[in-house]
C-alpha cells in the first residue's frame, strides 16, 4: 500500500505529450472523477464506487497535456484531514500540483510549505466533484510555486454549461500582470489575531514584514463580526452537508446492510455503517437545524450575507487582505466536530465568502501558520500575481533578514 | 345546522417537455424501467442539475394561460425527507418562491352564474421515482423504476375558493382546457399527467372560519375528484355532527369502495433553500415574448365563436375545449358550410368517424376543405343526408375531393320532377292503402311513400322534393 497514494495511475505515460500543462503532474484526490477510477471519497458510503466519466476538471487536465498521477488518501468527503495525505505528494516532489477540495480550508491548511490557492466560488467548475457543502466548497489547488497555479487556472477556470451552479459571468484572465507595491494596499483584520499562539503570532508578523518589506501599504481595519464566521460556516455547512449526504441511502448504489425490516431501518443501518464519527456529527447537526431549528439556519444565512458585505466593504478600501493562518495539520488525528471547526477557525472565512485566498508558505521554511492573502471575489488573476511577485522577491533574497 | 365545504385542490401537471428537469434524460416515464436515467437524475456523486429552459418556458407559459403574475425571481428548495423513490434526500421544488401568484379560472354554473376560482400559487418542482411492490417467492420486495424521477412538474395550488364538488370538477376541466391549449403537457388524470389532490374541511355555512382540514389523494379521474370530495362533505359533516374531531391527516379514495380511507398522518419535511440550482430570474422583455406565443385561450374563444357566429354557448364552449377542432369549424365556416351545419356534422359524423379510426382531428385525412365541398353540396340538395354520410366514409379512403367522389358513386341527386314524377305514379298506383292512411292523417304513410320512391331511385332522389310532389299530388287528388 503507497503511503501517499491510494490509487496510482496504472498508464504513466498518459498526457504526457504537448498543451499548456504538458508533463505537468496533477494529483488528484478520489472525491474527483476519473472515468473508471476508484472515487470512494474517502467514506464507506461510496465503498468500491468507480467513476462512470470524467469530470469536467479532469477533462480540462488531459485535453492540456497534463499526467493526472494518481489519487491521494483523504478525509471521509474531504471533511477535516484526519486521514488525509493531501499535499504530501507535492512535498515529496511524487506530483508538480494536486487538487484538493477546499471546503473549509482543507488545501490551504494542508499546504506547509506549498503554495495553495483557493479559487473564488464558482470560478471552477464542480460538475463531477464530491463534495458535501455546495455553496462553500471549491477545488483547490497545491504547487510548489504560483507560476503553475495560474497555469492550472488557466485550464481549469472558466464556464461549464454542466455546471448550472456556476454564475454567468465574463472569463476570468490569468494572463501575468505586473504588480506595482507602492500602488497595492493590503489590509490586515484586527479581530483575527485574536488567539494566536506565539509561534503562529510570530509566523504571520514575519509575513507582514515580508510584505511591508516589498514596499506594500499594509494598514489595519477592523471587522467586528469577525467571530461569526465560524458560526455562520458551521450552521449553514452542517444543513448543506445534511442534505447533500441524503443520496448515500443505499437504494441506487453504496452498501446495503442486511437485516432491515423496513425502510427506515434500512435507512438507519446503512447509513449508520457508511460514515465515519466526524461526518455523522456533521448530519446529526445539520438535521438538527433542519428539522427543530430551522430558525437558526435562516439567522445563519442572514448572518452570512452580513459577513459577505462586511468583507466586499473592507475589499474597497485595500486590495488585498492578509489573515493569519493557524498552525499546519499534519499528523492531526481524528478530531471531533468542534475541534475541528476550531482547527480552521482561521481559513473558513473564504469559504463563506466565495473569495479567493493564496496561502503562501512561511516565510522561515521552519516557522509555523503564514499568511493568507485573500481578494475580492474574481480577483484571482490579480492574487496569483501577487503571489508570484512575493516568489520572485524570495528568489532574489528579498526577505532576508526578516 | 347548516354545514358548507371549504375545499382547495393541488394540482400536478406534468410538463410535456423532451428532457427531464434537470437533466437531459428523455421524459418518457413509461418506457423500459430504468431506461431514462443519468448520474444526475440517480444522484450519483459529483452531479450537478441543470434546469432545463424548455421546463421553464412551458412552465411559464402555463403560468401565463391561467392568469398567474410570473414573479421576477424564483428559487428552488430542498423538501427534504427519506422515500426510495426519492433519490437524493430530498425534493427540488419552489417552496418559498414559487414561479408565479395569483390567477384563476372562472367557471359558470348550469344556470350560467358565473365564479372565479383563485390559483394562489404555481410552482415547479421534480418528480418522484415510481416504486413498484412485488412478491419474490414469499419475500416482498420493492423495486424502484427511476424513469420518471425528474420529471418536470408544476403544482397549480389553488384559494379554498371551492365549496362544491361540482366546483371542483369544473375547474379541472377547464384548468385541462387551458393547460393543452397553451401546449404545455397532455393533461390527462387518466394516464397519470394530471393529478389532484384536494383538502377539504367543513364548517357552519355563513361562516368565515378555516377548520381542520383533511387530504384526499388517488383520485384517477374528474369524476374520482367529485365523487372523493362528495364522499369525504359527508364522512366530516357526519363525524362534527356526531361531536367527533376532524384530525389532520391523507386520506386515499377507494373507487371500488366510493370511500376515503385513512393513509397516514401529514408529514411536512423541513424546506431548505438550495444551494446549487441558481434562481430564476426573469426578465419583463422575456415574459412579453412568451405572453405574445399565448394562443387565444378558451374562454375567449368561446366568447369569439359565440360572438361571430350562429352557435348555441354550449356548442361554443365545447369547441374551445379543443384548439383543434375549433380550427377545424373555422375552416369549415371560411368554406361557405352554415355554423349549425358545420357544428352538426363535426360532433355526429366526423369526430364519431375519427374515433373509430383512431385520429385526431388535427390528423384528420379528411380535412376541412374536403368536408366543406361535401356539406356544401349537402346544403344545394346536390346530394342528400344518406348519401352524404355514405361519401364521408368514401373520403376517408381515397383523396379524391368531394364532388369527384359523389360523381364516381353516382350519388347526385335526382331532382328532375319528370323523372322523379313517373316514380311517384308508379308507387301512388301500388299503395293505395298508404295513399288512404295519409288522407286519414297518419303520418307515418307519408314517410312510407317517400321511402318507396327513394328504393326506387336507389336512394338518389331528393327526399325534400318527393315530399313537396307528394304533398300537392295528393292534395290535387283530394280535390277531384
Amino acid at each position: 500500500m503507497d503511503a501517499v497514494f491510494s490509487f496510482i495511475n496504472p498508464c504513466a505515460d498518459h498526457g504526457s505529450g504537448g498543451g499548456l500543462l504538458g508533463g505537468v503532474r496533477v494529483a488528484l484526490q478520489p472525491n474527483v472523477a476519473v472515468a473508471g477510477w476508484p472515487a470512494e471519497a474517502g467514506s464507506n458510503a461510496l465503498a468500491d464506487f468507480k467513476a462512470l466519466e470524467d469530470a469536467t476538471i479532469v477533462k480540462r487536465l488531459h485535453a492540456e497535456g497534463a499526467q493526472i498521477c494518481g489519487l491521494t488518501r483523504m478525509s471521509e468527503f474531504g471533511c477535516g484531514l484526519d486521514g488525509s495525505t493531501a499535499g504530501q505528494a507535492v512535498q515529496a516532489e511524487l506530483a508538480d500540483a494536486e487538487i484538493v477540495l477546499d471546503m473549509t480550508g482543507e488545501s490551504r491548511l494542508c499546504a506547509a510549505n506549498l503554495y495553495a490557492f483557493k479559487p473564488s466560488y464558482g470560478v471552477v467548475s464542480r460538475v463531477g466533484v464530491t463534495g458535501l457543502m455546495p455553496s462553500m466548497e471549491v477545488p483547490g489547488i497545491l504547487a510548489r510555486e504560483p507560476g503553475l497555479i495560474r497555469k492550472l487556472l488557466q485550464v481549469l477556470a472558466g464556464s461549464d454549461e454542466l455546471d448550472f451552479s456556476m454564475p454567468d459571468e465574463p472569463p476570468l484572465s490569468f494572463a501575468a500582470q505586473a504588480v506595482d507595491p507602492a500602488k497595492t494596499k493590503i489590509g490586515l483584520i484586527k479581530e483575527s489575531l485574536a488567539g494566536l499562539s506565539g509561534a503562529q503570532a510570530d509566523g504571520f508578523a514575519a509575513s507582514v514584514a515580508e510584505l511591508k518589506q516589498a514596499g506594500f501599504c499594509v494598514e489595519e481595519f477592523s471587522v467586528p463580526d469577525y467571530g461569526m464566521f465560524a458560526l455562520a460556516r458551521r450552521v449553514i455547512g452542517a444543513v448543506e452537508a445534511s442534505s447533500c449526504a441524503g443520496r448515500y441511502d443505499s437504494v441506487r448504489y453504496g452498501q446495503r446492510e442486511a437485516g432491515a425490516k423496513n425502510w427506515n431501518e434500512m435507512y438507519l443501518r446503512a447509513r449508520g455503517a457508511a460514515f465515519g464519527p466526524l461526518v455523522k456529527s456533521l448530519l446529526f447537526e445539520g438535521a438538527y437545524f433542519q428539522f427543530e431549528r430551522y430558525s437558526a439556519y435562516e439567522a445563519a444565512c442572514c448572518l452570512r450575507s452580513r459577513l459577505v458585505a462586511a468583507m466586499d466593504r473592507l475589499l474597497e478600501k485595500v486590495d488585498f487582505l492578509a489573515v493569519p493562518l493557524r498552525g499546519q495539520a499534519a499528523a492531526e488525528g481524528a478530531l471531533p466536530l468542534a475541534e475541528t471547526y476550531a482547527k480552521f477557525s482561521s481559513t473558513l472565512f473564504a469559504n463563506v465568502t466565495g473569495q479567493p485566498v493564496l496561502r503562501l508558505p512561511p516565510v522561515d521554511s521552519k516557522g509555523q501558520g503564514g499568511v493568507q492573502l485573500a481578494a475580492q471575489r474574481r480577483n484571482d488573476g490579480e492574487l496569483v500575481a501577487l503571489g508570484e511577485y512575493i516568489l520572485e522577491r524570495r528568489g532574489k533574497g528579498g526577505s532576508d533578514g526578516v | 345546522m347548516e354545514f358548507e365545504a371549504v375545499i382547495g385542490l393541488e394540482i400536478h401537471v406534468e410538463l410535456n417537455c423532451a428532457t427531464k428537469l434537470f437533466c437531459d434524460c428523455p421524459n418518457q416515464p413509461g418506457d423500459e424501467p430504468n431506461l431514462n436515467t443519468c448520474p444526475v437524475c440517480l444522484w450519483f456523486p459529483g452531479a450537478v442539475p441543470r434546469l432545463s429552459r424548455q421546463a421553464l418556458e412551458k412552465a411559464a407559459l402555463l403560468c401565463l394561460g391561467l392568469g398567474g403574475e410570473l414573479q421576477k425571481e424564483s428559487a428552488f428548495d430542498q423538501k427534504v425527507y427519506y422515500y426510495p423513490d426519492l433519490p437524493k434526500g430530498y425534493q427540488l421544488t419552489q417552496a418559498r418562491l414559487p414561479l408565479s401568484r395569483g390567477g384563476g379560472i372562472e367557471i359558470s354554473d348550469e344556470q350560467g352564474v358565473k365564479r372565479m376560482l383563485r390559483i394562489h400559487h404555481i410552482h415547479m418542482e421534480e418528480d418522484v421515482a415510481k416504486l413498484v411492490h412485488e412478491m419474490e417467492g414469499r419475500t416482498p420486495i420493492s423495486l424502484v423504476d427511476f424513469n420518471r424521477a425528474g420529471a418536470p412538474l408544476v403544482e397549480i395550488v389553488t384559494e379554498p375558493d371551492f365549496r362544491t364538488p361540482q366546483e371542483a370538477m369544473d375547474f379541472l376541466k377547464a384548468l385541462r382546457n387551458i393547460v393543452r391549449c397553451v401546449g404545455s403537457s397532455e393533461c390527462s388524470m387518466e394516464n397519470g399527467t394530471m393529478r389532484a389532490d384536494a383538502n377539504i374541511s367543513v364548517r357552519a355555512k355563513g361562516s368565515d372560519r378555516l377548520n381542520t382540514k383533511v387530504e384526499v389523494k388517488n383520485m384517477n379521474s374528474v369524476r374520482h375528484v367529485g365523487d372523493a370530495i362528495a364522499y369525504e362533505i359527508a364522512r366530516q359533516v357526519a363525524a362534527v355532527k356526531a361531536g367527533e374531531a376532524v384530525v389532520l391527516h391523507t386520506r386515499l379514495w377507494d373507487p371500488d369502495k366510493k370511500a376515503t380511507l385513512p393513509m397516514r398522518a401529514k408529514f411536512e419535511g423541513p424546506c431548505v433553500p438550495d444551494p446549487v440550482v441558481p434562481a430564476i430570474r426573469l426578465s419583463d422583455e422575456w415574459i412579453e415574448e412568451l405572453r405574445a406565443r399565448l394562443p387565444e385561450m378558451p374562454a375567449a374563444k368561446a366568447s369569439r365563436l359565440l360572438a361571430e357566429h350562429d352557435l348555441s354557448a354550449r356548442d361554443a364552449a365545447f369547441l374551445s375545449e379543443d384548439a383543434d377542432l375549433a380550427a377545424y369549424f373555422e375552416a369549415l365556416i371560411a368554406e361557405g358550410v352554415a355554423p349549425k351545419m358545420a357544428m352538426h356534422w363535426l360532433t355526429t359524423q366526423l369526430l364519431p368517424a375519427l374515433k373509430e379510426r383512431q385520429q385526431d382531428v388535427s390528423e384528420s385525412s379528411v380535412k376541412p376543405a374536403r368536408l366543406a365541398g361535401l356539406l356544401n353540396m349537402l346544403a344545394r340538395d346536390e346530394i342528400n343526408a344518406n348519401a352524404a354520410r355514405e361519401v364521408l366514409t368514401a373520403l376517408f379512403d381515397n383523396d379524391k375531393t368531394a364532388e369527384e367522389t359523389v360523381n364516381a358513386l353516382g350519388f347526385r341527386q335526382i331532382s328532375d320532377t319528370g323523372l322523379l314524377e313517373g316514380m311517384l305514379d308508379e308507387v301512388l298506383r301500388t299503395h293505395p292503402a298508404a295513399v288512404a292512411d295519409v288522407r286519414a292523417g297518419q303520418g307515418k304513410a307519408m314517410g312510407f311513400l317517400i321511402g318507396q320512391v327513394m328504393q326506387a331511385s336507389q336512394g338518389k332522389a331528393n327526399p325534400k322534393l318527393i315530399k313537396e310532389m307528394l304533398t300537392r299530388r295528393l292534395a290535387e287528388q283530394g280535390k277531384s
